[in-house]
């Protein structure tokens, strides 16, 4: 009877133990037994994110998620998401990780976890010739709009509320699309944007009447890839990655490929400084 | 979701933000009420008239209304109008988008209330020396209205869920203040909740409006 008695205690405290490593599967674990990842993605925002001639996602984010998932050995599930989709898509466990050029706010750090910084923007102003715009002050006369909700808002407003300009002379647009769409019909007269972002549009042809301004005085937009904020296993990995991208020189390969110049040494002097 | 934790206190401190959103949703969609109820008489009579031009205009206008999701009409006002240099602003849009709805509905509502009144008493009132416009005006609009109380509240609901589509063109309404408060601070379903909270709230005190004004108005009587 004792030898049954141990032996039922064993596989009582196997099972105690398999039950309990279930549970504790985190966001790492989940992916491997999966064997995919599913990445979002803001295809939005060439040339980090945007859907080439064939509709297949494309940009530098998404290459990212196929660099993650490459590194993990698992198949890259690439997920189109709009801005405001982000967080809810990480908290309904549709997206492991959101590679979406996300600003590393310490207000949206109390709600999502951050990685270390993946890129780092400039906020740029773009207007149509004639329209005289030598400084960041001279937005105060023209009309002004960028897409809801994003950093380059927040920080527009910021620049506004301090000089005390007022907000009756902006737009806001539900995407970065609409908000180019409106400045190319008239709607208004400059737009805040990233300065990659600009750089694609001008380079695309469309808007030869349009000029890059100056950029958002004193201001550097670090970006992060974002996962839920508990699972610190995960993002420890993701850092590591990032890290990875750097030393194994895939960042500087994707800079060349999607920006058409090497990566500048400021930039990945801010990544370090910033970790 | 069970490692989802609920920070309340990030949307009170921009409750006066959300308020704010929530006037600019009351306001478009009270007002593009209003107007299209007016317009919506004259496109059902239209619509009944015996005049061809005129029936044909109103029955493009309801038939387009009716028909047509108001996301794309909301879209088609800012930025379709704009590729021909009109510019509106988005609450114009969103005003003119769901006037153009609302008077499409409602046209459709009235005509069965005009058909429900017997056309003897039009006949009546005129044989009393009342002019056509006296006739409607005293006879047969007021009963109109009563019987199409409760079906032009709803529309009234729908118009004021409706103006939520102004985030597409950027209308600082409810929506647009949410969607901006919770891309600054990731409490998504915090600052959603609470949207559909106070879009539930807008929605009772419009019903509670409605029925104190027609209580005046119909003393009652409502069929």
């Amino acid at each position: 009877m004792k030898l049954v008695k141990k032996i039922s205690m064993v596989v009582a405290s196997m099972a105690a133990i398999g039950a309990l490593s279930t549970a504790n599967a985190d966001a790492l674990d989940t992916v491997i037994e999966r064997g995919a990842l599913n990445c979002g993605v803001v295809l939005d925002f060439p040339p980090m994110g945007y859907t080439d001639k064939d509709n297949q996602p494309a940009g530098f984010d998404v290459d990212y998620c196929n660099d993650l998932a490459e590194a993990l050995g698992v198949k890259s599930n690439v997920i189109n998401l709009t801005w405001a989709d982000r967080i809810p898509s990480l908290i309904s466990s549709k997206t492991d990780v959101v590679i979406g050029s996300t600003s590393d706010t310490l207000e949206r750090a109390k709600s999502v976890g951050f990685t270390y910084p993946y890129f780092v923007f400039k906020f740029q102003v773009l207007s149509k010739k004639g329209v005289e715009i030598d400084s960041f002050d001279d937005l105060k006369n023209v009309k002004v709009g960028a897409a809801i909700g994003t950093t380059y808002e927040t920080e527009y407003f910021k620049y506004a509320d301090e000089k005390g300009w007022g907000r009756d002379n902006y737009t806001s647009f539900k995407s970065e699309n609409d908000a180019f769409l409106g400045l190319y019909q008239g709607k208004i007269d400059a737009l805040v944007s990233t300065n990659t972002n600009i750089a694609t549009k001008l380079a695309s042809g469309q808007f030869d009447d349009f000029v890059a301004g100056p950029y958002v005085p004193n201001y550097d937009d670090v970006v992060g890839i974002i996962a839920k904020r508990d699972e610190i296993a995960w993002i420890n990995y993701l850092n590591l990655f990032l890290i990875h991208q750097v030393r194994d020189g895939k960042l500087n390969d994707l800079h060349v490929k999607h920006f058409g110049s090497p990566v500048s040494e400021d930039m990945v002097k801010a990544l370090i400084e910033n970790r | 979701m069970d490692s989802y934790n609920f920070h309340w206190n990030v949307v009170w401190d921009a409750f006066p933000q959300l308020l704010g959103g929530a006037f600019t949703t009351l306001h478009v969609s009270v007002l593009s009420m209003l107007v299209g109820i007016v317009a919506a008489v004259f496109l059902a009579l239209g619509k009944m008239s015996n005049s061809k031009i005129l029936s044909f205009l109103s029955s493009i206008w309801i038939e387009l209304s009716r028909n047509t999701p108001a996301l794309f009409l909301i879209y088609m006002a800012y930025f379709g109008l704009g590729a021909y240099g009109i510019h509106l602003s988005p609450y114009l849009s969103v005003f003119a988008a769901l006037v153009f709805v609302n008077g499409g509905y409602l046209a459709e509502t009235f005509r069965g209330g005009f058909q429900s009144i017997p056309p003897t008493q039009y006949n009546a009132a005129r044989s009393l020396g009342m002019n056509s416009v006296q006739a409607y005006r005293h006879i047969i609009l007021p009963q109109m209205f009563r019987r199409i109380y409760h079906p032009m509240t709803n529309q009234f609901i729908w118009s004021i869920l409706m103006s939520s589509l102004g985030i597409l063109v950027g209308m600082n309404d409810l929506s647009g203040e949410t969607q901006r408060l919770q891309s600054s601070s990731f409490r998504t379903l915090e600052f959603f909740i609470v949207a559909a909270a106070m879009y539930y709230v807008i929605a009772k005190l419009v019903l509670f409006a409605a029925h104190l004004v027609s209580k005046r108005v119909f003393k009652g009587e409502l069929s």
